[in-house]
């Protein structure tokens, strides 16, 4: 039997400010692609087109408009949500399909785009909650200067707010920034009941770093007392931060590379053994590996035909046995119904489960069913007598 | 101001759609249906079963326009908040889709990332200046209400011998014992002494009330 070719852009910035991140999804869409070559039975062939944005917006544009005008279809990428936004009227276009395999601050829903990755209620409000009964009720939040931090930010403020808790300051830097010494010593002064992290690449990691030493130098416990909470901490990011500092963070995520289970352990050693040199297998790279999967077997259900329209059709019909368990595309709002979890790191640069759904979340990207009708202040400053 | 909360989800409410029989609503329906609200005709609803808290009105500014969807007497907005669908950018018809009063546009053929972004302006613009135009209505009931206020001050100092800002307080302290507003209090003490010159020589306000 002849297998059909079918070309897919592959579109990942492992150069730049969050190369790191990139690289395992860059890592876990090749393995996908190379799975399924493998099986000479499957009856097309994905022939992976890979581009490397280098993290500059206007690249994502030309690398984009150049996949496009190959005649490729599918594009698997992007990490930010400025470059996913900066390529998506290309798509559009074109109609062609952007899977879009990471976790991302939600209020879309692009008929020209599949989400792989966690929205809020799969990601930050499980968070919330958990943090909430574990640790406490105000939240200092620092985080990088752009929609992912904004977006989080309001929603943690708006669920504490419910919850009668408080975001005490919002701290935010220029992605790539280094220089934490201020606001690590307004945590330490605040001494907030967690720190909510939503920086993103080496300015998360220089942040870690940094205040596990101010928090040391100051006597302070830090993962007991002021534990840094996040919705993005990965398994190579642990070894990016060093063993330092890299345990006792709380990280929600779909997708730890210690789940139990026989096609996790498969996707793990396969990983390994594609990637010795690292970084290990992650969130990041497990969703790239889905996006990728899903959008083969979609195919497979298409019989092989590339149309937008056939394969949205065709991959609500797909469930598929991904490493975090069983995964589904929601056809209203084309994201995927993911199983949240909460881990904590450690020295090893691995991660503990503390607490997982009983399974598949249904995606709410607008959180029509997770938030109030109405925008929620936050709670008045407490105004003490100044003298 | 009034309290005007924002609005940021909008589940369970209606879009109730003004447009011409071409107008095609797939996506508009889709999109509706991502953010929880469903998607009516006026043909399938009663025109005065139009809740400004529930339905968003979205007029097809393409197609005819009537009166069907202005708001109350005196407001500048319409029936419920609502949001022009544009074609034709013509200056005529973006001022016909203005006269109605609607606080948002959505360009068409409508893009489904649009539609969120367009219904919280629309939504919340609306509840902002209506609450605007109550604020003004109370105000200037007040404003007129003024004249009494002045009146009642007059006729108390003249009565009682008291000086203005006295008179004043005491009107004051009357109308917050009625649990009414000063001008109205004030107005139903001036017209209670037209109608019997006795009270303009007693001293003690409370005996008017």
């Amino acid at each position: 039997m002849t297998q059909a070719a079918i070309a897919i852009g592959v579109l990942f910035s492992v150069d730049g400010p969050y190369g790191h991140v990139s690289r395992s999804m860059l890592n876990g869409a090749m393995l996908a692609v190379d799975e399924w070559n493998s099986n000479a039975k499957a009856p097309l062939r994905l022939v992976p087109v890979v581009a490397n944005p280098g993290g500059e917006l206007q690249r994502y544009a030309r690398l984009c408009q150049d996949m496009l005008a190959q005649g490729l279809q599918h594009v698997v990428g992007c990490y930010t949500s400025s470059s996913r936004k900066e390529i998506i009227p290309q798509f559009e276009k074109a109609d062609a399909l952007l899977w879009y395999p990471t976790h991302y601050e939600g209020f879309e829903c692009s008929s020209n785009v599949i989400y792989t990755g966690p929205v809020a209620n799969q990601h930050l409000l499980p968070l919330a909650d958990y943090m909430m009964e574990h640790h406490g009720r105000n939240a200092f939040c620092v985080g990088s200067n752009y929609i992912w931090a904004w977006e989080n930010n309001r929603i943690l403020r708006e669920r504490l707010a419910a919850a009668h808790g408080r975001v005490t300051a919002e701290r935010y830097f220029a992605v790539g920034e280094t220089d934490f010494a201020q606001v690590i010593q307004a945590i330490i002064k605040a001494r907030p009941a967690f720190v909510f992290n939503t920086l993103i690449g080496v300015s998360s990691y220089c942040f870690l770093r940094d205040f596990r030493a101010a928090c040391i130098a100051s006597g302070i416990d830090q993962p007991a007392v002021i534990p840094v909470a996040s919705c993005t901490l990965s398994e190579p990011e642990l070894e990016a931060i060093g063993e330092a500092a890299a345990d006792g963070h709380i990280t929600a995520s779909v997708y730890f590379s210690s789940i139990e289970g026989a096609e996790n352990a498969r996707f793990v050693t396969s990983y390994a053994e594609r990637y010795p040199d690292g970084p290990v297998a992650c969130a990041d790279a497990e969703a790239a590996y889905i996006a990728v999967r899903l959008l083969a077997l979609s195919l497979v259900e298409a019989r092989g035909c590339t149309d937008v329209d056939t394969i949205k059709r065709a991959v609500a019909q797909v469930r598929m046995a991904a490493p975090q368990g069983p995964v589904h595309v929601d056809p209203e709002t084309l994201h995927a119904a993911l199983t949240p979890r909460i881990g904590r790191s450690r020295k090893d640069m691995g991660f503990d489960i503390l607490a997982q759904a009983a399974g598949p979340v249904r995606p709410d990207p607008y959180l029509i069913w997770n938030s109030p009708r109405f925008w929620t202040m936050g709670a008045p400053p407490v105004l003490r007598v100044a003298s | 101001m009034r309290g005007a909360r924002v609005v940021q989800n909008f589940r369970g409410q209606r879009g109730v759609l003004w447009g011409g029989a071409g107008t095609s609503v797939d996506i508009l329906e889709a999109s509706l249906a991502r953010l929880g609200m469903t998607l009516a005709r006026p043909a399938e609803i009663d025109p005065q079963d139009i809740d400004a808290h529930r339905d968003v009105l979205l007029i097809d500014g393409d197609s005819p326009l009537d009166a069907t969807m202005e708001g109350p007497s005196g407001s500048l907005l319409s029936l419920a908040p609502a949001i022009g669908l544009v074609g034709v950018e013509a200056p005529s018809r973006l001022k016909a889709l203005m006269d109605l009063g609607v606080t948002a546009f959505l360009r068409k053929p409508v893009h489904a990332a649009a539609v969120y972004a367009a219904l919280f302006l629309a939504v919340n613009s609306y509840n902002r200046l209506r609450a605007l135009e109550l604020d003004l209505v109370e105000h200037e009931l007040r404003r007129r209400g003024r004249r009494a206020v002045l009146k009642a001050v007059v006729r108390l100092m003249q009565t009682t011998g008291i000086d203005d800002d006295e008179a004043y307080a005491e009107l004051r302290r009357e109308s917050m014992r009625r649990r009414m507003s000063i001008e109205a209090c004030a107005a139903e003490l001036v017209a209670g002494a037209s109608s019997s010159s006795a009270d303009l020589k007693t001293p003690d306000l409370k005996k008017w009330a």
